[in-house]
């Protein structure tokens, strides 16, 4: 087999995979997590979320195996189901996911206003930085400035590296006693279940890392990229989240801060323990928005470029080549969101809504291996999830019962105030895939007849061929 | 099924259709690849070299260690070095498949794009 010029390392998924779920997000609702539960066992809702998300990567390493390209989960469900499938659940997938950027601005702008102050009233500070964070990141793609592999690596395993050592650190100098915390009546199955179900959002976008099958010399290496990433993660996360639990006081933990990342780096190691935090907020935020811009820029050109679209999408910038109309579409996109997430504050949504995509997609990918296994048995897998249909069948059963989990709950404050019941995520959720599918019916039909009637006035240029 | 000669003679239309497209000149000005095409039902491998965005050489075989490898059928292959198939098409249908980073996939879609924009 002929050999890349430029191949992807094994550290480079691993980074690429755990470097998108890493975000500014991840902390508060770590807190959330550890609020729910008891705070000093949080880690087994983690653990029981990373163990779950494995058996997600399992299938999903096994889909790259039979289909390494860049298309994905759109080229999933496409030959487990059909095209029209593909498109709704692929767009849904895709543009509810990108609606993270407004809980993930929203919070980056707290952190800014923590830094600097407000300066024009606290409305108009937070828009700013919401905004200018997305502007800057859209600039830099709209210029095609990409960051390679290595940034990409030192950024994400700095970052992990600085979160291990400062958990081990805060664990070996606080007191962490499980016995009450055993004992408590918040230590309940159900507690410890519905933590989980919020606790996969501290994976969201491992999976994202499918794409980069067609820069590796060995398929297998993306499957075991995230795999591994999913274990860093899960990990990490556990000892973090028990570490800001125990280092944060009573009445900080109950404050409703959306900062509380800060507050833990405070009071370990005083004002500049808060400054560490704060560029680490900066470095997770900014990569996560970048490889965001990057992904669904070049997924939604693809889109147009093959009449999923509106073919203006595809228009190409005449000196740096990038879909600079796509771009453009994400910015204002973006922007609507951080507007709709200020004024309503209502950041917990976009998370929780997350958490129940990312249920979704998996209990969707599980069902494409199942019926892909049947329709093409024969088919060359370099990978297979051991245990026949075990693994997905227990995705499939135990994500829906997550997702259904999250619905049925209601979502609060740190002092315990209801801030929406999660039906609502529910409405929103179906809302959405109801306007995807009949985009998918109604709409695409019509993109793609225009396209084959543009088609049917050109000649074929081809000699020999009508 | 497409011979390794049709392919040869779609390539040579494609080498004259890029370099001779201003827009595309311009837009593809920083981009020096070897790519290598591989026909997935005839095993025919072909290797284009890019420099400065202008091809510079087409021939026969696999030769040097490629930026970007294609695969796809002769038939496809040969259609879309004539500009009549839409690769993003092919693409997102997995029947082209690409090796490549991100930006080298969607500079070879453009080169379509740009030269047979009503495609």
């Amino acid at each position: 087999m002929t050999e890349l010029k430029k191949v992807l390392k094994l550290r480079t998924v691993v980074s690429a995979s755990a470097g998108l779920a890493m975000a500014t997000s991840v902390y508060l609702a770590g807190l959330q997590i550890a609020l729910i539960v008891v705070g000093e066992l949080a880690w087994i809702s983690i653990l029981v979320a990373g163990a779950l998300c494995l058996l997600s990567a399992m299938c999903f390493s096994e889909l790259v195996s039979l289909y390494p390209t860049a298309a994905g989960i759109k080229l999933y469900i496409q030959h487990a189901f059909n095209e029209k499938a593909a498109i709704a659940i692929g767009m849904f997938y895709v543009i509810a996911g990108a609606s993270i950027v407004g809980a993930e601005s929203y919070l980056l702008s707290s952190v800014m206003i923590e830094t600097v102050g407000i300066h024009v009233s606290l409305l108009a500070d937070r828009f700013f930085w919401m905004a200018i964070f997305i502007v800057l990141v859209a600039y830099i793609n709209y210029r095609g400035v990409s960051i390679t592999g290595w940034v990409q690596d030192f950024m994400t395993y700095i970052m992990f590296a600085f979160l291990l050592f400062v958990s081990i650190y805060t664990l070996a100098t606080h007191d962490v006693d499980l016995g009450p915390a055993l004992h408590s009546p918040d230590f309940t199955l159900g507690k410890v279940l519905t933590a989980a179900g919020l606790g996969i959002f501290l994976f969201v976008g491992f999976e994202w890392v499918t794409p980069l099958a067609e820069e590796t010399e060995d398929y297998r290496m993306v499957g075991k990229g995230m795999i591994l990433a999913v274990l860093l993660l899960a990990i990490t996360y556990s000892l973090f989240v028990v570490a800001m639990y125990v280092g944060l006081t009573d009445a900080q933990r109950h404050s409703g801060t959306t900062i509380p990342h800060i507050l833990f780096g405070r009071n370990l190691f005083g004002p500049i323990g808060g400054v560490i935090f704060i560029f680490m907020s900066l470095l997770a935020s900014l990569t996560s928005f970048n490889s965001g811009v990057l992904n669904f820029s070049r997924f939604g050109y693809a889109m147009a470029r093959a009449n999923i679209l509106p073919r203006v999408f595809s228009k190409l910038h005449p000196d740096y080549a990038t879909p600079w109309v796509m771009i453009l579409g994400l910015t204002i996109f973006s922007i609507g969101l951080c507007a709709f997430t200020l004024f309503t504050g209502q950041y917990m949504f976009i998370i929780t809504m997350a958490a129940a995509l990312e249920c979704f997609i998996y209990v969707v990918i599980s069902l494409c291996l199942i019926r892909l296994r049947k329709k093409f048995p024969d088919q060359e897998r370099s990978y297979r999830v051991p245990f026949g249909k075990l693994i997905p069948v227990v995705n499939i059963v135990v994500f829906s019962g997550l997702m259904l989990g999250i619905f049925a709950d209601t979502t609060r404050d740190a002092m315990g105030k209801v801030l929406f019941k999660n039906y609502w995520v529910a409405v929103a959720m179906a809302g959405f895939a109801l306007v995807m599918t009949a985009y998918a019916l109604v709409i695409v039909p019509r993109l793609q007849q225009a396209a084959q009637q543009r088609a049917s006035t050109r000649k074929r240029r081809r000699p020999g061929q009508s | 099924m497409a011979t390794s000669k049709d392919i040869m003679e779609a390539l040579a239309d494609y080498k004259e259709q890029c370099n001779n497209n201003k827009r595309l000149r311009r837009m593809q000005r920083d981009w020096s690849k070897l790519l290598h095409f591989i026909a997935s039902d005839t095993g025919d491998k072909f290797t284009m070299e890019v420099k400065n965005g202008e091809i510079i050489r087409n021939e026969a075989g696999a030769r040097g260690v490629p930026d970007v490898i294609v695969t796809a059928t002769s038939e496809d292959m040969c259609d879309m070095f004539w500009g009549d198939l839409n690769p993003a098409q092919k693409y997102l249908d997995g029947k082209i498949l690409v090796k490549a980073t991100p930006e080298d996939v969607q500079r070879i879609d453009a080169i379509t794009m740009i030269i047979w924009p009503e495609g």
